[in-house]
């Protein structure tokens, strides 16, 4: 189990983290949740697809690593191979919890926490996370710069989910991969944007949707579909 | 004559009106094409009858065709999951039950499952071979995840609801979403036309409303078609006892107490009790023959029943509500320019459900078939009539069913149900077939049987009747390929259930997230 705890300097002054990227360290991963304002980005590399949350049923929208479960196709022997990592998994084994103050009234003040059950985890190699007399490391910094962005967009990714539902943008699709060994899997269960009803849109819609910031990433997420094709040739790679 | 249908006019506003006002409205109307234009005329201060808290799995059909979201249907009408109907001491009076799932039997169109079933696998009830929806019944489970689209199903399902909701939330849905014009008057009068139509309504305060047709939902009073064209009621009393009920509501023990996602129906010595599950309240009543049991015996019956699972506080606070009927339908259900739909159709004992199924068969029909001018509604309605007293007949016979194959001696009213006097002719021939064959489609032809044969499976199976030794001969390759769905059929009951939330829980958890549409 995780153990989650409010980072402070004193109980993990001499804590490291570390950052290198194998199976071992728990980056066997098949998707990771992305944020909107990354989807720049995340397509450059994996496709975006959006799927139910199996405690919520609600939608949110995923990078794609590989075809099934623990299965990522860009970790190889010498790291992740691909120059850019979700903020969801960058971000590991720090996490954000919230703190009230004293007056209940003050909003929840947003403090790291860290994992530290996470294998990244150690006090003899890795990344410092404070300084010699408690001061934060720049990885330290880093880190709690990508989770307060990853906050800020998971804040924000109902209202753009909601968007594309109140739209009919989103519709559920399978993939069969024929893979050079002549085995034939299914991709289900994943959902991706209607393109054709998303060209449909007439002008109010889109206006709409672009002053609300939702027209780039959604044109990100059609995009990014490109690279199945590059997942295919991964996976073939290793057959 | 030909002129041309433009007008509908439903009166009455419980579940029957708003269901067909909101059929008819979806399928004919838009804001682009105003198109037919749908009046509903209801009595201010009427309060629905509220029968039929219990539906089947068409009512999914029908919430979506009339355009409601399946999470605001639930969240509004204190809905809750139903998966099917488990009878409690039909035959024999004591603690034995069997299932009437919604779920057909695993492979039902491909083999022959029920000779497998009685040669190898006699001793485990029929139901609970051929579907796993009885195990997820008896552990309580919801028949989808929250994962799950709106309407979409793991396991068959339809609903219990709150009547007097639905009607309120059908109301809201059709007047603000589909243009149904409401009227809140007194009708007054009916006004003749010259040949016979209704031409009209005249209403205490609004005046006369015109119409092309006319709808009759105003429950058991049938103001149009009973009262104003005198289409009698015929009587099924001689078949089906039941004329009275008494019903109450009951909280659950505690707030996170199971919910049953199934209808409860436990045979007692005058008639039976149901017991539905809705997400804040149990809706319990007593139905029964008024001539076999006083209406204060009938009320201790339902006491008793009540305080089996309930606090003693909550059984001493009951007050139950009285019904009475007379159990019997009209068998012209469209005269001239009026059609009769629901209670003013007719009624006959809530069992299995069937009076919200029959509301949405009828409003179905009268909205696919809306004849478009006063000369071929005759046509239209000599169809309609042929359609509804057959499914009226078929209604009737299937719940006898229910009564005649019981071995129930210990109370009269068990006794004669089994008299030949009180069973339709033509139930009574199946039932003989049925000792050398199976009931199959060759027994129910038509294209939308109100029962289909797998539901005669389960009652005649679950009540113990069985066919003459050496019924039933297997095809050679049957009995291999039975066995697989009966494997299927286990397979899926393991996999539903590790994959299926709590009734309740799937429940609680739309108070807080909607279902996705897709």
């Amino acid at each position: 189990m995780a153990r989650k705890v409010l980072l402070n300097n004193v109980e993990h002054k001499a804590l490291r983290v570390i950052t290198t990227r194998s199976a071992a360290l728990g980056d066997d991963v098949m998707s990771a949740i992305v944020v909107p304002a990354e989807f720049r980005s995340v397509q450059a590399c994996y496709p975006i697809v959006f799927q139910k949350q199996a405690d919520t049923g609600q939608f949110l929208p995923l990078a794609l690593f590989g075809f099934e479960a623990r299965e990522n196709l860009f970790l190889t022997e010498s790291g992740w191979d691909a120059n850019y990592i979700p903020l969801s998994i960058e971000r590991l084994p720090f996490l954000i919890g919230g703190q009230r103050a004293t007056q209940q009234v003050a909003p929840p003040q947003l403090v790291v926490h860290i994992d530290l059950d996470s294998p990244r985890i150690s006090w003899t190699e890795g990344e410092p996370v404070f300084l010699e007399y408690g001061g934060t490391t720049e990885y330290l910094n880093r880190a709690s710069a990508l989770l307060h962005s990853l906050h800020a967009g998971l804040e924000a990714t109902p209202a753009f989910v909601d968007a594309l539902l109140g739209l009919d943008l989103l519709e559920s699709f399978v993939i069969d991969i024929d893979l050079k060994d002549g085995s034939r899997n299914r991709l289900a269960g994943f959902y991706t944007v209607h393109e054709e009803r998303l060209r449909a849109l007439d002008g109010t819609a889109i206006v709409s949707l672009y002053a609300r910031g939702f027209l780039e990433p959604l044109y990100m997420v059609l995009a990014s579909t490109v690279h199945f094709r590059d997942l295919i040739d991964r996976r073939n790679r290793r057959l | 004559m030909s002129s041309q249908v433009k007008r509908v006019v439903i009166v009455g506003g419980g579940s029957a009106g708003w269901l067909t006002a909101g059929v008819i409205a979806a399928d004919h109307r838009s804001p682009q094409a105003p198109g037919l234009e749908v009046t509903l005329v209801e009595s201010p201060g009427v309060s629905p009858i509220g029968v039929g808290e219990g539906t089947w799995p068409s009512m999914r059909d029908t919430l979506r065709r009339i355009g409601v979201s399946e999470t605001d249907f639930i969240r509004e009408c204190d809905a809750a999951f139903k998966q099917g109907s488990k009878f409690v001491g039909w035959s024999r009076g004591e603690a034995e039950h069997y299932y009437h799932p919604f779920s057909l039997p695993q492979g039902y169109t491909e083999a022959n499952l029920v000779t497998s079933w009685l040669q190898r696998h006699a001793s485990t009830p029929y139901a609970e071979l051929v579907s796993s929806q009885p195990q997820l019944c008896e552990r309580g489970r919801a028949p989808k995840q929250v994962t799950t689209p709106e309407y979409a199903a793991v396991a068959n399902y339809a609903y219990h609801l709150d009547a007097g909701k639905f009607g309120q939330f059908l109301q809201r849905h059709c007047t603000a979403r589909l243009g149904v014009r409401h009227v809140v008057d007194h009708v007054a009068r009916i006004e003749a036309a010259d040949n016979g139509d209704i031409a009209a309504l005249l209403t205490a305060a609004q005046g006369r409303i015109e119409g092309d047709l006319f709808i009759d939902c105003t429950g058991f009073a049938s103001l149009l078609l009973g009262q104003h064209y005198g289409v009698p009621l015929h009587s099924v009393q001689p078949l089906l006892f039941n004329d009275s009920a008494l019903a109450v509501q009951v909280p659950y023990a505690a707030a996170d107490a199971p919910i049953a996602s199934h209808t409860i129906a436990t045979a007692r010595q005058a008639g039976w009790i149901w017991d539905i599950g809705l997400q804040t309240r149990r809706g319990v009543g007593h139905v029964y023959s008024s001539a076999h049991m006083s209406d204060a015996e009938a009320e201790s019956v339902l006491r008793n029943y009540v305080a089996e699972g309930a606090a003693a506080k909550d059984v001493a606070s009951l007050a139950p509500r009285k019904l009475s009927f007379r159990p019997g339908y009209r068998q012209t259900l469209w005269q001239r320019n009026c059609v009769a739909v629901g209670l003013a159709a007719g009624f006959v004992e809530p069992l299995e459900a069937s009076a919200l199924a029959l509301v949405e068969f009828s409003a179905a029909m009268i909205s696919d078939q809306l004849p478009a001018t006063r000369a071929s509604m005759d046509i239209v309605a000599a169809r309609f009539n042929d359609a509804f007293r057959y499914r009226w007949e078929r209604a009737v016979e299937f719940l006898k069913l229910h009564y005649l194959l019981s071995a129930r001696t210990d109370s009269p009213y068990w006794r004669e149900h089994r008299t030949s006097a009180s069973v339709p002719p033509r139930l009574a021939e199946l039932v003989a077939l049925w000792r050398q064959q199976p009931p199959s489609r060759y027994d129910f032809f038509r294209i939308e049987e109100i029962f289909p044969s797998a539901s005669y499976h389960y009652v005649l199976y679950g009540m113990g009747f069985r066919p003459e030794a050496a019924a039933f001969p297997e095809r050679p390759d049957n009995a291999a390929l039975a066995e697989r769905f009966f494997g299927e059929a286990a397979a899926l009951a393991t996999s539903m259930l590790a994959g299926l939330p709590a009734n309740r829980a799937l429940l609680n958890h739309l108070q807080s997230y909607r279902l996705q549409r897709i």
